[in-house]
C-alpha cells in the first residue's frame, strides 16, 4: 500500500513532499504541540507598553505556530482532488481511520465534502490537489467556503466540535421524522446515505449537491404532504366542515340571542311593570272568600262556617265550628331555645322589620314579581358596595367578586398571556427566511466507537449557525427550526470571531395544580 | 291477614285476644270524635270497623276488615258521624277523645279544595301548601290528611317529602316527591309508585344545609316543569311536609323552600313564635295559617326514630312488614362502581383562595376509596350516566354536577367488604348488575339484623 501510495506520489510533481534527515524528524516530533493560550480579553488599547508587548508576543507566537511546517507520515497523508464543479473532494488513495465518521462513497469512489477535507487537511491528513497541484491550507479556505457549501462560520463551529472529538454531519431535513411518523411510532427509517446514493445515481451529483438543501426540500415536501395525507385529508375536511357549521351558527345563534334579547327584553320591562301601581297585578288568591281556619289571625276570631259539602270527601256535613277555644291550645310543644338563640330572636323581633312593610313587596301580586325585585335589589346592592374607584374607570379588575368558583377558574381568567409551548402552531408556519436553517447534527464523541454512518441514529443534538453580528432569531424562527427538528433539541451555536457560544431554548411548563 | 302468626308475640298475643273473648274490646264512637290507641313494643294490635263510618288519617276503613298495625304504631281512628270498632291485641294505651282539631284540619282542606276550583276554573296552577312546625306536632299526619282528602275528591296532588330525617315515601336521607293518586292505605301509607328521590345523605338538614336547599330548588324545578305538562298535577298543587327543625339555618331553609316552591299556603303547626317569623318573612300574598297540634300526637324520643328508621329501610328492600320483597345478596367489584361522598369537610373561610365560598366545598362530590369502614352504609345508586363519571374521573366538574343533581334510581346496602379481593357484598332490590356505577355514600346504616 504504501510503496504504491509513493509511486503515485512520485508520478506526480512533488512540491511539498520533502525528505527529512532523522535528525530534523526527531525535532519536529519531539517538537511541542501546545496551542498558546490565549489569555485575557484586551477591549481598548490603553497606550501602555506591557499591553503593547503582549500584544505583539501573542501575535508572534501565532505567526509562528502558523508558519510551522507539519511533518506527516507520507504513508498515512491522504491524497484527494478537489472537484471545482462538484464541489466535493474526491479521494485518489484509501481513506484513513477518518472515514468511519466521514465522507460518503459514490460509485465505487469516495468523497469528503469540502468542509471535511478541509478540516483533515488542517489535521495533516489530507492533502488536497487541484489540477495536479497541491492546495495550501488558505487556499482550501478560499476553494471550499462558500455560501453553496459551508460557510465560514458554519466551518468554524463544524471544526470546533470536531476538535472537541463530537461527530458532525449535514443536517438532512428529510431524514428527520415528521409529525405524523412520530405519531404512528414508525420504524426509525435512517438510511440516509442509501436514500442519499439512490438519488446520486439517478441525478448527477453536481447538481445534487449544488442545490443542496433547496433540491432535497421540494420533494420531501411532496413526500410529507402524501404521508400527512391520510391525517390531513380529513382534517381538512372536518375543518371545512366545520368552517361550515361555524359559519352556519353565527347565524342561529344571532337569531336565537336576538329571541333572548327580545325575551329579555320583554323580561326586563314586564317586572318593572309592578313599579307603577297602575298595572300591578292582584294576588291571585282572595283569601277573604276562601277562609282558612287562622288561630293567629288578629281581632276576634269569628266561628268558621260550616264548609260547602262538595268540597269535603265523602258530602260530610258538619257544623260551624268555634275557634277560640283553639286559643289556650297552641304552643304546647315547648320550645327549647339557647340563651343565644333567645338572644338572637329578641334581636330580630326588635330589629327586623317585616318586608310587608316595604311599599314595593306590597305591589307584587305573585312570587315571580317578588323573586324579580329581589334579585333586582340584588344587583343593585351588588353593585353599590363596590369601590367606585375600582369599578367605574376604564381599567377595572378582571374578575367580579363572586363570579369564579375554583382557583384553577380563577387563575385561567386573570392570566391575560397564555402559556403556549414552543411547538405550539408551528406546523402551521410557512417556509420562513432562508438564513435561518439547520447545519449540522451533532453526535456525542463517546458514540464514535458504534457510529456508522449509513445509521447514524439519533443526534445528541441539532446546530443553527449564526453569528453575532447577525440579527437574533426570532420567535417564528425558533418554532420553525424546532418543529423541523422534532424531538431533538436545537442549539444556537454564535460564532463571534472566531470564539463560538453555544445557546439552546428549553421548553418546559410551569406546573399547575389548581384544576379543581 | 289474621291468620298469619306473628313469631315474636305469638304467646301473649293470642293470650290477650283470648282475654277479650275473640272480639276484641269495642269502641263505641260519638260524631267528630277519635279512638287513639298505641301497640305495645312487640305487639300487634288488629282493628276492625264492626259498624258506622270511620277513617284512619283521611283513609277510610273497610267495615268488617281487619287492619293489623305493627308494635310501635300509634293509631287514631276518627268518625265524622258515629261508628263502632274494636280493637284486638295489646295496646299500650287506647282512648276516646273528643278533643280533636279534625274540624279544622277539614275547613283548611276545604279552603284548598276552593282555591283547586278557582285554579281549574281560571285555567291556573292549584294551591302549593308547605305545612311547617317543629318535631312532634303531626307534620306528616296533616299532609296525609290533607292528599287523602284531596284525592278522595279526584285530584291528584303531589306530596313532597323534605323531611330528611322521617321520609315518608323513601328510604330516610333522602327527599323526594311522589305524585298521590289513591288514598294511603291505612296499614301501609301512600302507595309508592315511581316517586322522585334525590339523594341527600344524612338524617339532618343541618350536615348540609347548602345541599338541603339544592335539592330543595331542584324537586321545585322538576315539579314545576311537571306542572307544566299536566294539567291535572298542576292543579292538584303539592303538600310540602318539612323537617321539625324550625331555628337559625333550618328556619332559613323553610323560607327557601317557600321561595323555590312559590308556596301559596303556609300551615304553621302548634307554633306561634314560627307563625309570627314566617309572616314577617314571607311576602304578603302567601296565606300564612296557624294551626294546632292535636292532642294525640306523641312525642317520639330518638330510639323510636331511628327504629323508624330503620323499619323504613328494611321495608324498602323487603316489602311491607318484610313479607312481600325478596332482595338479592351479590359481589360488586370496587373497580366496577365509582363511590362518592356529597360534601368536603369546610375550611376556615381565611385558608380559602380568592373568590371561592364555603358552599362549593359543602357541594363537592369527594371520591371515597372503598375500604372495610363502608359495611352498612346505605348507598343511593345515582341515575347519573356512567360515561359522564367516567369522564367525571378525570376533570369536567359540570358532569360531577350532574350526579349531585340526578335523583336516584335505588338504594344498596354494603353488607360486607372483602379488601382484599377488591369486593363487596351488597343487598340489593334486584338482581345484578347495577344499573349504574355511580353511587352516593349515606351516613345511615342499615344492619340486617331480622
Amino acid at each position: 500500500m504504501a510503496e504504491s501510495a509513493q509511486r503515485e506520489t512520485s508520478e506526480l510533481p512533488q512540491f511539498c513532499s520533502e525528505w527529512l534527515s532523522p535528525s530534523e524528524l526527531f525535532a519536529a516530533r519531539s517538537r511541542c504541540h501546545r496551542i498558546p493560550a490565549r489569555g485575557q480579553k484586551d477591549f481598548l488599547p490603553d497606550g501602555s507598553a506591557l499591553q503593547r508587548e503582549r500584544l505583539e508576543r501573542s501575535l508572534e507566537e501565532h505567526w509562528s505556530l502558523v508558519s510551522e511546517e507539519r511533518v506527516e507520515r507520507l504513508g498515512a497523508l491522504v491524497q484527494a482532488e478537489w472537484i471545482p464543479s462538484k464541489r466535493v473532494v474526491e479521494l485518489r488513495t484509501p481513506a484513513g481511520k477518518f472515514w468511519q465518521t466521514m465522507g460518503f462513497s459514490e460509485h465505487g469512489k469516495q468523497f469528503l465534502l469540502p468542509e471535511e477535507a478541509l478540516y483533515l487537511m488542517e489535521c495533516g491528513s489530507v492533502q488536497v490537489f487541484l489540477h495536479g497541484l497541491p492546495l495550501s491550507i488558505q487556499e482550501g479556505y478560499e476553494m471550499f467556503l462558500s455560501p453553496s457549501t459551508v460557510t465560514l462560520q458554519q466551518y468554524e463551529v463544524f471544526s470546533h466540535l470536531k476538535r472537541l472529538g463530537y461527530i458532525v454531519t449535514r443536517f438532512e431535513p428529510s431524514c428527520v421524522l415528521s409529525h405524523y411518523e412520530r405519531t404512528l411510532n414508525l420504524p426509525v427509517q435512517r438510511d440516509r446515505q442509501g436514500r442519499a446514493l439512490k438519488r446520486k445515481r439517478s441525478h448527477s451529483p453536481h447538481t445534487d449537491e449544488q442545490e443542496g438543501e433547496e433540491s432535497t426540500e421540494p420533494p420531501d415536501h411532496e413526500a410529507k404532504n402524501q404521508r400527512f395525507d391520510p391525517e390531513n385529508h380529513p382534517d381538512s375536511l372536518t375543518e371545512e366542515k366545520d368552517q361550515g357549521e361555524v359559519e352556519d351558527k353565527p347565524v342561529a345563534m344571532e337569531s336565537t340571542s336576538d329571541a333572548v334579547l327580545a325575551r329579555n327584553w320583554w323580561v326586563d320591562r314586564s317586572p318593572r311593570s309592578p313599579m307603577s301601581p297602575t298595572r300591578s297585578q292582584a294576588p291571585r288568591w282572595d283569601f277573604f272568600t276562601i277562609t282558612f281556619p287562622d288561630l293567629g289571625a288578629r281581632g276576634p276570631l269569628s266561628p268558621l262556617v260550616a264548609p260547602d259539602p262538595t268540597v269535603l270527601p265523602g258530602e260530610l256535613s258538619v257544623s260551624e265550628c268555634e275557634l277560640t277555644p283553639w286559643l289556650q291550645r297552641l304552643n304546647l310543644r315547648k320550645e327549647r331555645l339557647s340563651r343565644r338563640e333567645q338572644e338572637r330572636e329578641q334581636a330580630r323581633r326588635r330589629y327586623q322589620r317585616s318586608v310587608n312593610d316595604d311599599k314595593e313587596v306590597r305591589r307584587c301580586g305573585n312570587w315571580a314579581e317578588y323573586q324579580e325585585l329581589l334579585r333586582r335589589r340584588r344587583r343593585h346592592h351588588g353593585q353599590r358596595d363596590r369601590p367606585p374607584h375600582l369599578w367605574e374607570s376604564t381599567v377595572k379588575p378582571l374578575v367580579q367578586p363572586g363570579q369564579h368558583t375554583s382557583p384553577g377558574e380563577l387563575l385561567d381568567k386573570i392570566s391575560i398571556i397564555k402559556p403556549s409551548r414552543l411547538l405550539d402552531g408551528a406546523a402551521r408556519l410557512e417556509e420562513g427566511a432562508d438564513e435561518w436553517k439547520i447545519s449540522f447534527d451533532v453526535f456525542q464523541p463517546d458514540t464514535v466507537a458504534e457510529f456508522k454512518k449509513s445509521k447514524p441514529g439519533k443526534p445528541y443534538s441539532r446546530l443553527c449557525v449564526c453569528s453575532f453580528e447577525g440579527p437574533v432569531p426570532d420567535l417564528r424562527v425558533l418554532k420553525q427550526l424546532a418543529f423541523q427538528s422534532g424531538d431533538i433539541p436545537v442549539t444556537f451555536a454564535v460564532v463571534d470571531h472566531g470564539d463560538i457560544s453555544f445557546y439552546c431554548f428549553k421548553d418546559f411548563q410551569l406546573p399547575t395544580d389548581v384544576s379543581h | 291477614m289474621a291468620g298469619e302468626g306473628p313469631e315474636k308475640s305469638s304467646e301473649e298475643g293470642t293470650a290477650s285476644a283470648g282475654g277479650a273473648s275473640g272480639g276484641g274490646v269495642r269502641f263505641e264512637l260519638e260524631k267528630e270524635t277519635e279512638l287513639r290507641f298505641e301497640v305495645e313494643a312487640g305487639e300487634k294490635v288488629q282493628l276492625e270497623l264492626l259498624s258506622g263510618l270511620a277513617e284512619v288519617f283521611g283513609s277510610e276503613l273497610t267495615r268488617n276488615k281487619k287492619y293489623t298495625f305493627g308494635s310501635g304504631s300509634k293509631i287514631a281512628v276518627f268518625t265524622w258521624h258515629s261508628c263502632s270498632v274494636s280493637l284486638t291485641g295489646k295496646t299500650e294505651v287506647a282512648y276516646v277523645s273528643r278533643d280533636t282539631p279534625m274540624l279544622l284540619y277539614l275547613n283548611t282542606h276545604a279552603a284548598l279544595e276552593q282555591m283547586r276550583q278557582q285554579a281549574e276554573r281560571d285555567n291556573e296552577r292549584g294551591p302549593r301548601v308547605m305545612v311547617v312546625g317543629p318535631t312532634d306536632v303531626g307534620k306528616s299526619t296533616v299532609c296525609r290528611l290533607l292528599l287523602n282528602y284531596a284525592v278522595r275528591l279526584g285530584r291528584r296532588p303531589t306530596l313532597v317529602e323534605l323531611d330528611v330525617g322521617q321520609s315518608g315515601v323513601s328510604v330516610p336521607g333522602t327527599v323526594s316527591a311522589l305524585c298521590i293518586e289513591r288514598p294511603a292505605d291505612v296499614e301501609e301509607g301512600f302507595s309508592v309508585q315511581a316517586p322522585l328521590v334525590y339523594h341527600f345523605g344524612s338524617t339532618s338538614p343541618g350536615t348540609n344545609i347548602k345541599l338541603y336547599n339544592k335539592l330543595t330548588s331542584c324537586l321545585a324545578e322538576v315539579f314545576s316543569q311537571r306542572c307544566e305538562v299536566n294539567r291535572k298535577a298542576s292543579v292538584g298543587g303539592c303538600v310540602i311536609n318539612t323537617c321539625g327543625w324550625v331555628k337559625g339555618s333550618g328556619y332559613q331553609a323553610l323560607v327557601h323552600c317557600a321561595s323555590a316552591f312559590e308556596v301559596d299556603v303556609v300551615l304553621v303547626l302548634d307554633q306561634e313564635r314560627l307563625y309570627n317569623e314566617l309572616k314577617r318573612d314571607l311576602p304578603h300574598f302567601v296565606k300564612v295559617v296557624l294551626l294546632p297540634k292535636s292532642g294525640g300526637v306523641v312525642e317520639r324520643n330518638k330510639d323510636c326514630r331511628r327504629e323508624a328508621r330503620d323499619e323504613k329501610i328494611r321495608e324498602y328492600f323487603y316489602g311491607f312488614r318484610g313479607v312481600s320483597f325478596y332482595p338479592h345478596a351479590f359481589d360488586v367489584r370496587f373497580s366496577d362502581v365509582r363511590i362518592y361522598k356529597i360534601g368536603a369537610p369546610s375550611i376556615p373561610d381565611s385558608c380559602l383562595p380568592l373568590g371561592m365560598s364555603q358552599d362549593d366545598t359543602q357541594l363537592k362530590l369527594v371520591p371515597v376509596t372503598p375500604g372495610r369502614d363502608l359495611t352498612h352504609h346505605v348507598l343511593s345508586v345515582s341515575c347519573a350516566e356512567d360515561e359522564g363519571a367516567e369522564a367525571g374521573a378525570s376533570g369536567p366538574a359540570a358532569q360531577r354536577r350532574g350526579i349531585l343533581e340526578s335523583p336516584v334510581c335505588g338504594f344498596i346496602v354494603v353488607t360486607a367488604v372483602d379488601t382484599q379481593a377488591q369486593v363487596m357484598t351488597v343487598l340489593s332490590p334486584a338482581p345484578r348488575p347495577l344499573p349504574r356505577h355511580t353511587l352516593l355514600i349515606m351516613d345511615i346504616r342499615f344492619i340486617d339484623l331480622k
